[in-house]
């Protein structure tokens, strides 16, 4: 690798895992299902963990000399297919090629039912301080709906393993990720669920509400009339539900669909959210180092055509600072009314690059935009500072923010231009 | 160029209904006369706006020029004047007609004869045209020429014995016509030595060399160094251009009488330079306008706002450049409590209201909002006064109304018999009266009916079409004002008077408009994040009323960093929607529900 100048580096990283037992029936992203008997080390779909093993090494070692990272995230698809040791060996190699900074939060997103308590031990030995399990529901009924492979016993099962760990300080923090608004759940479903999940002991919640996406089953489903949704009123009363307890409980809502008691935000989330850039590693995986998004390709030979590339010519330009351009103010705006805090516009205008006078002008003709959402308290002002409440300003987040693109498009041309500051 | 002695000249149009292959047959016969190269062909030639390409029908006349070479070899020039095929331009049709002395009469030789080639027909024959009968598209396996012919004699009485059986498509019988248009249409009177007379039968706006007049000399001569004078509107000038279409324009020096041409004077705008206009020369003027002058006026009337209150000089900005081309387009400024800054627009009819809409939004760039059309209303006030009104919600109180007046048009439809019915069905729920009805031959009628203008301009054509397949036609014409019990029905949304959504309507129909319009309003305005009542008024009396449920929900909650794209991607696509949405008071009403009283039937 020649010397890249990697200037004011990401901190964070994002590697993507896209192996999987099974496609659930909600799931569109890139994953590749090996079927149930799986795993990374022998037998069925081995060879093919090992063969994406070498090119996401061989990606990682294109970033040589960036800063020493204070994130990194294994994301999937589940990780938790690849054996302790594949883990250890991507964890080492990217610690030699990039570096972690002294306490940098390692993540690793785990499916009950594909690992065990051994397993679990081999990952916390190769680094990883926070896990992220992927339950999406507490009732077995919901479970094979969504198409999981697991059911109660082995979220039990796994959670137990998880507090065990947490509880001797051997993990810092973990997750729950639960969906809601399921196929004829209803009200009392959800609340059952919730308190069971509650009773676990995870510090950590990401609760997202079903959404049907394009060339899933669910999707075909739905087309044959075979999916039945909550209406709107339960689907806000749930989303009320999940707010209000889990505030009950000492979790603030610091996003949109993320829940944490005190000391337990996830830091790698928190990066997505404020608009700063994050590598990205493996097939499919979308990067940002300096804010604007690069996505790769969604198939293997397009993954390996692309590392191939890289190798010969160097970087892509977008991966490459100087050449890369930030993430434009719209989209910042969009991702960063979805924290708590929401943002502070006057902060962001200045720093896209407008004038003070410039930046109280186009305010102006945003806040004609939002005037319905703040007269009636669904957005709220102090100061520059902006904030959706909770739990309708974030039900209706939409809204609030398409006005946001209605604006950008109204605004002059200059405007707008992304440019390097 | 101008060396063409007037026996050697023949000003012809041709006269068809919209599909029946005129735009063709024209670019056929400047083909074969080698005016136009086949390579240099783009199909319907004359046709040149982008709107009317798409839409396949002729708004705005062309005129072209053709050297033609007869079967005894003697040369001879041909001027096609093309005529809108639209009801709404009957008075540009009347202006172009009287610039020819014949005309082709071109008709499907499978469909027949329809209700606007029959008005057209009339208004030639008014005019003394020669008319040479063409069946078109002969080629096809449907045609009838001989039931087609017997169609023409019974309905318009001509001979056709030696009607031209053709296709403009395949090129069969284009040579039998041009030699019939050199044998049967006459020459231009040879005026030549009388005052100069030149009628104006189109213009058009070019913004670098201003005004393009399109004219016909009738007597006398223009020359290019004449100082011209336009006898209505008292405007004199002296010319830049003068020329011929061959289609394109070519200068010449001088055009004399039975002669066809363009001019170009630096003239700012066409209503200076207006269709029907008399030229003649400044210093040796005629003593008399031709007749039949008249100023196009709108019978069709909406409202135009910005859906952005920032366009507003943007929207006015386009209206002015507009009607330097379009003199039949009226405007005003209207303002709206409910619907801010805009103006209030006149047209011929509604398809002009739609091309000027949709010039508007394509050359201009805007985001407009259009208000249901109306009509004028003659408003009898108990004080003796009587006002015009063509906004219904500027209608004064029903206590000092003493009658309400309104226009009527005489409609003939044609159509096969078989849909008679459901025509006179159509006919009477639009408040119709049935004046005759005759059998064309054995197997179609036309259809006489009054019927109140106002029941026209709103989707009349469109439910022709689809409750006869297509295959009904439709011409009218107005016959004067009517008193009615008119009443004013205002919606409601949110409570706030939507003044863009008030109508004027038979007291007898009101309940069913209201109550369908509410109906219509609910499906169209989406939801929003409270509950919105919709309600229908006579005065203070609610006649009908619905709601809208309020929007519970709505937030696309999974959003991992690489979904950004795509959630942006349903964000712009929501923009989008919002955009075309005006804010009155509290709610958002999108576009189409402002034309919500157009599709109570659908």
């Amino acid at each position: 690798m020649g010397v890249v100048d990697f200037g004011n580096a990401p901190r964070s990283a994002y590697l993507h895992i896209p192996f999987c037992h099974r496609r659930c029936f909600y799931c569109d992203f890139a994953v590749v299902p090996l079927g149930d008997k799986a795993s990374g080390l022998e037998g069925p779909g081995s060879l093919s963990i090992k063969a994406y093993l070498d090119l996401l090494h061989r990606e990682i070692a294109l970033v040589c000399g960036a800063a020493p990272l204070s994130t990194v995230y294994l994301g999937g698809g589940t990780p938790s297919l690849l054996t302790p040791n594949q883990i250890k060996d991507l964890l080492n190699h990217l610690r030699n090629q990039v570096g972690f900074q002294d306490g940098a939060e390692i993540t690793l997103e785990m499916d009950p039912a594909s690992f065990n308590k051994n397993d679990l031990e081999g990952y916390v030995e190769a680094g990883v301080n926070r896990v992220s399990l992927g339950i999406q529901s507490f009732n077995d009924r919901f479970l094979e709906i969504l198409g999981r492979r697991h059911r109660i016993e082995d979220i039990l099962q796994a959670c137990n393993w998880i507090d065990e760990f947490y509880k001797s300080g051997r993990l810092s923090s973990w997750n729950l990720d639960l969906i809601q608004s399921l196929p004829r759940q209803n009200l009392l479903d959800w609340e059952t669920e919730l308190r069971e999940a509650l009773s676990v002991g995870a510090p950590h919640f990401s609760i997202y509400e079903l959404s049907i996406e394009p060339g899933t089953v669910f999707e075909r489903r739905e087309r044959k009339g075979e999916v039945l949704l909550p209406n709107e009123e339960i689907a806000l009363e749930m989303m009320t539900f999940t707010s209000s307890t889990l505030s009950g409980f000492g979790f603030s809502r610091y996003e949109i669909s993320n829940y944490a008691v005190p000391g337990h935000v996830s830091r790698h989330n928190r990066v997505y959210w404020s608009g700063s850039g994050w590598w990205g590693f493996g097939q499919g995986a979308t990067s940002a180092p300096w804010g604007e998004r690069f996505s790769r390709p969604r198939t293997r030979n397009g993954y390996r055509a692309w590392i191939e590339s890289q190798e010969e010519e160097g970087l892509h330009k977008s991966l490459i600072a100087g050449c890369a351009s930030r993430m434009p103010l719209d989209e910042k705006l969009m991702v960063g009314l979805r924290r708590r805090e929401g943002v502070d516009l006057m902060h962001l205008f200045q720093q896209w690059g407008w004038s003070r006078d410039q930046s109280e002008e186009y305010f102006n003709s945003l806040e004609r935009r939002w005037g319905r959402a703040m007269l009636e308290g669904w957005l709220s002002r102090r100061g520059w500072r902006f904030q959706l409440s909770d739990p309708y300003g974030m039900a209706i987040s939409n809204q609030v923010l398409a006005e946001i693109f209605v604006w950008w498009d109204s605004l002059p041309e200059d405007a707008v231009v992304v440019s390097i500051p | 160029m101008t060396d063409a002695p007037v026996s050697r000249l023949r000003n012809f149009c041709i006269i068809a209904h919209i599909d029946h292959g005129k735009s063709t047959l024209a670019d056929r016969l400047l083909q074969d006369t080698g005016t136009v190269a086949g390579r240099d062909m783009q199909e319907q030639f004359l046709d040149n706006m982008d709107l009317e390409r798409e839409r396949g029908i002729t708004i705005k006349l062309q005129a072209a020029r053709m050297n033609y070479k007869d079967s005894s070899g003697e040369n001879y020039v041909l001027n096609l004047i093309d005529t809108p095929g639209h009801v709404d331009f009957s008075y540009e049709v009347s202006r172009s007609l009287q610039a020819c002395e014949g005309a082709l009469l071109v008709v499907d030789a499978s469909q027949g004869v329809e209700a606007q080639t029959l008005a057209n027909v009339y208004l030639a024959l008014e005019n003394d045209l020669e008319i040479i009968p063409v069946l078109n598209k002969i080629d096809l396996p449907g045609s009838d020429p001989e039931r087609i012919k017997q169609e023409i004699e019974s309905i318009i009485g001509l001979d056709t014995s030696s009607a031209i059986a053709c296709s403009a498509k395949t090129g069969l019988g284009i040579d039998e016509i041009l030699q019939s248009v050199v044998d049967r249409i006459p020459p231009p009177a040879d005026l030549v030595d009388r005052p100069t007379k030149a009628l104006i039968f189109d213009s058009y706006y070019d913004p670098y060399r201003g005004v393009i007049v399109y004219f016909r000399v009738l007597s006398g001569r223009i020359g290019i160094k004449d100082k011209v004078l336009l006898m209505a509107s008292q405007k004199s000038y002296e010319l830049d251009e003068i020329g011929v279409m061959t289609p394109d324009q070519s200068e010449v020096d001088e055009l004399h009488a039975g002669e066809v041409g363009y001019l170009a004077a630096s003239i700012k705008a066409v209503s200076d330079a207006r269709v029907g206009d008399t030229i003649t020369l400044l210093n040796s003027p005629a003593d008399e306008p031709l007749p039949g002058y008249a100023e196009a006026k709108p019978m069709v009337f909406c409202g135009l706002f910005p859906t952005d209150a920032d366009q507003y000089p943007d929207l006015r900005e386009a209206l002015d450049k507009l009607q330097l081309s379009d003199a039949a387009l009226k405007y005003e400024p209207e303002t709206s409590s409910a619907m801010g800054f805009g103006f209030r627009c006149g047209f011929l009819g509604l398809l002009h209201m739609e091309i000027v809409q949709e010039r508007l939004e394509r050359e201009y760039d805007l985001d407009l909002i259009v208000t249901a059309p109306s009509v004028i209303y003659q408003v009898n006030m108990l004080d003796g006064d009587s006002l015009m009104i063509d906004n219904p919600a500027t209608l004064p109180d029903p206590q000092k109304r003493d009658s309400i007046e309104e226009p009527y048009v005489r409609m003939e439809i044609y159509s096969p018999n078989e849909y008679n019915g459901t025509l006179m069905g159509l006919c009477q729920e639009r408040r119709g009266d049935f004046v005759d009805m005759k059998y064309i031959t054995t197997d179609r009628v036309t259809l006489i009916y009054e019927i109140p203008l106002a029941e026209v301009v709103t989707d009349f054509f469109d439910q022709m079409k689809s409750r006869t397949k297509g295959y009904a036609s439709m011409e009218y014409h107005l016959i004067g004002y009517r008193k009615n019990d008119l009443v004013r029905l205002d919606i409601l949304i949110n409570s706030e008077k939507a003044d863009p959504l008030t109508t004027i309507v038979h007291r007898d129909k009101a309940y069913n408009v209201g109550k369908s319009l509410v109906e219509k309003l609910k499906e169209l305005i989406p939801r929003q994040q409270f509950k919105i009542p919709l309600q229908a008024s006579i005065g203070s009396r609610i006649i009908a009323s619905e709601s809208i449920s309020a929007m519970r929900k709505d937030v696309l909650a999974k959003c991992y960093g690489g979904d950004i794209s795509r959630k942006k991607k349903l964000l712009k696509k929501q923009a989008k929607g919002k955009k075309r949405m005006k804010a009155m008071g509290k709610v958002d009403v999108p576009q189409e529900a402002f034309m919500a009283v157009l599709k109570l039937n659908q």
